[in-house]
């Protein structure tokens, strides 16, 4: 059973990384804990399911779609709204993501009710039984779908001179200007990123868990808690914190009964806050 | 664009005022009976408490269609003053007693939920004016001795007891029951009666866990019900929790004879969101639009009162939305039978009971809970709610086995 109990708790641990990557990314390069994740997820989750139902398309291969959807939408949201106040302290910039937060998710809940929906794949993906441990397929597809999102992420930041330049951003932001990096660019640019992860997250996300408004502060505290355990602005962190988080909480619920599932997660959190309070990954000003 | 301090101020004090003000203006008494409702129309129960105020809507509507409610000689129209109590159970009280002192209603329908019905049937008591809880199944709320509450609902055990019986005449090969319940009020004591019944018939619980809610994984919890290889399971929850449970059961090939689920398998919302894992789910619930009771009230029957609500709100109504139109047809079978609007006289027809009503037969036992009709059992089958208990609305015949 203990095998079992790992399994899915690192299955669920990939789906951590990809919920918190963008929050992640957000949070280290424009200092703004954006309120609005969890809802953007949800939102990813909706095209997903409206894909699946209206043209039958995966939401696997809907991922990529309703992530470049988003990033316009995002961009702009960024370039009107959040730039006006990015400089301000973090609870300006807070308070607006959680007045954006309360209309958008308000307006979700007109436009497709507070119901709960599902993508039902049909034909279903089915079991991998491998005697000792099963293991649903489409979990697994999405575990690593989540992953290649945030390989690809990584990938991004390192390799491309848009991914350098959020770097230098993150790193010093007025060093950056004097090289000719326009930080209020990038800002929108990492947004926009950010937020299209979320809805492609949100998309791999739809044949697995129940879909509706009011999961996003679910989604958004999870992504938090993975933040700060695997550390701020770091890629592989959010990965180490995603399984982290997964493996822990299933080993909480194994040792402490499921409705402590979270106790032991939040117990190793308090304890890695005070021996190593930048979390497992994380240094400050690099990614 | 400044804005003062003032005219913030005015602008909350209004804000403030306008809760206060009942949703319909009030006309001058007389040939009118006003029923007073606190409802939780914003908040976190604003969902549950617009299904209600659907479900007065379309008693009222019907009712003052049909030119009012007879009492001996003279024709009553009926008027509801709606409260908002923003979802906030001292409110739901301070407003109860504003309906009752200040508007001078004559009767009162309770807020929303146990917790809420409990606070309220104090003022109800203290002014002596009955009040119907729509929607409270805990029997705490009744245990107060008050002489002027009566609950539609049966207690929770009533939804436990006729699956129980069900199992165990159909499948005396179940022995092992595995309850997985989300630590909360109603889901948590639901389970409770789960595991009392299974006792009783000499079942041998092999698990009895918790999970938190909000939970986003009960893979754990599952897997260590697989290994505790169960017959019957319980899990209980909310529509999510159990569109979730039922996809994690799949995922870890966890199956059983028989898998019940509350609240949530009843709604065609959770059928949709499960698809092909429903099938043979059983569930409990007080009303569900499938049910063809006959009824004695000014719908006539269950399949009239869905029509008509289908009609109004475009949608088939749950058990929330019904309970709202049942305890408006409770009172008003019971000014009928009284002749008058009389509290003492109603109240002593509430008590006598034997309203046959849309939503079932309604009589209230000494503790003002309804404990006259078995709350409905349900099976999935074939994508479809079908009804396996009571006898004289059954749909289907049970069926055994879940993948």
């Amino acid at each position: 059973m203990i095998a079992q109990i790992l399994a899915n708790g690192l299955l669920l641990g990939g789906l951590y990384a990809a919920i918190a990557a963008g929050f992640s990314l957000v949070w280290g390069v424009l200092n703004i804990i954006n309120l609005l994740h969890g809802s953007f997820i949800v939102l990813g989750a909706y095209g997903a399911f409206f894909l699946h139902t209206a043209a039958g398309v995966s939401p696997f291969a809907a991922a990529p779609a309703v992530g470049a959807l988003m990033f316009p939408l995002a961009y702009a949201l960024q370039t009107m709204v959040i730039n006006r106040v990015v400089d301000r302290p973090v609870l300006i910039t807070l308070t607006l993501t959680f007045g954006l937060n309360l209309i958008l998710n308000n307006l979700m809940l007109l436009a497709f009710k507070a119901d709960y929906r599902k993508v039902v794949l049909d034909p279903p993906l089915g079991i991998l039984d491998l005697g000792a441990i099963v293991l649903p397929v489409d979990r697994l597809v999405a575990t690593a779908c989540s992953l290649l999102l945030v390989l690809a992420l990584w990938s991004l930041l390192r390799l491309t001179r848009i991914g350098r330049a959020i770097v230098a951003v993150r790193m010093d932001r007025d060093a950056a200007a004097l090289m000719g990096i326009d930080v209020r660019a990038t800002y929108a640019l990492t947004f926009a990123l950010a937020a299209s992860l979320a809805a492609a997250a949100g998309c791999l996300l739809a044949p697995l868990f129940p879909i509706s408004p009011v999961a996003s502060a679910t989604y958004l505290g999870k992504a938090f808690v993975i933040c700060v355990l695997g550390g701020l602005g770091s890629v592989p962190g959010v990965v180490v914190g995603g399984f982290a988080l997964g493996v822990m909480e299933s080993l909480g619920a194994l040792s402490l009964g499921p409705e402590h599932a979270g106790t032991l997660a939040f117990l190793l959190l308090l304890l890695l806050l005070l021996v190593r309070p930048s979390g497992l990954l994380g240094r400050r000003g690099f990614d | 664009m400044h804005i003062s301090r003032r005219k913030i101020l005015a602008a909350s004090g209004a804000v403030g005022v306008a809760a206060l003000i009942p949703l319909r203006a009030s006309k001058a008494a007389g040939d009118v009976l006003r029923i007073g409702a606190p409802l939780p129309l914003t908040g976190a129960l604003s969902p549950e408490g617009t299904k209600l105020r659907q479900g007065y809507e379309v008693w009222l509507e019907a009712v003052n269609k049909a030119g009012g409610i007879k009492a001996g000689s003279s024709t009553l129209k009926v008027e509801l003053v709606f409260n908002d109590y923003q979802s906030n159970t001292p409110k739901a009280v301070q407003l109860a007693e504003k309906l009752v002192v200040d508007d001078k209603v004559d009767f009162l329908f309770s807020p929303f939920g146990s917790g809420a019905a409990k606070a309220a049937s104090a003022v109800a008591e203290k002014h002596g004016v009955p009040m119907l809880a729509s929607s409270a199944s805990s029997a705490e709320v009744f245990d107060q001795g008050y002489k002027n509450l009566f609950g539609l609902y049966t207690d929770n055990s009533t939804l436990s007891e006729p699956l129980a019986d069900l199992v165990a005449q159909r499948l005396p090969a179940v022995r092992r029951v595995a309850i997985l319940a989300r630590n909360d009020l109603y889901p948590l004591s639901l389970a409770g009666e789960f595991e009392k019944s299974a006792k009783k018939r000499g079942l041998e619980v092999v698990y009895f866990e918790k999970y938190a809610i909000g939970a986003l994984d009960h893979s754990a919890a599952l897997a260590q019900m697989r290994a505790a290889k169960p017959d019957w399971i319980v899990v209980t929850g909310y529509i999510n929790d159990l569109i979730l449970a039922r996809k994690q059961m799949g995922d870890l090939a966890l199956s059983a004879s028989v898998v019940t689920m509350i609240n949530g398998p009843a709604y065609q919302e959770w059928i949709d969101a499960v698809g092909p894992l429903a099938e043979n789910i059983t569930t409990a619930s007080w009303f569900h639009p499938v049910l063809r009771y006959r009824s004695e009230d000014i719908f006539g029957s269950t399949e009239r009162f869905v029509e008509l609500f289908k009609a109004r709100h475009g949608s088939e109504p749950d058990f929330t939305q019904a309970s709202g139109a049942a305890v408006g047809v409770i009172l008003q079978q019971a000014v009928e039978r009284a002749g008058s609007a009389d509290r003492a006289a109603v109240r002593a027809e509430l008590a006598k009971g034997g309203f046959k009503t849309f939503f079932g037969p309604i009589s209230f036992g000494p503790s003002g809970m309804a404990n006259s009709y078995v709350p409905p059992a349900y099976q999935i089958q074939d994508g479809k709610v079908r009804v396996l208990l009571p006898d004289e609305v059954r749909t289907s015949d049970f069926r055994a086995g879940v993948k």
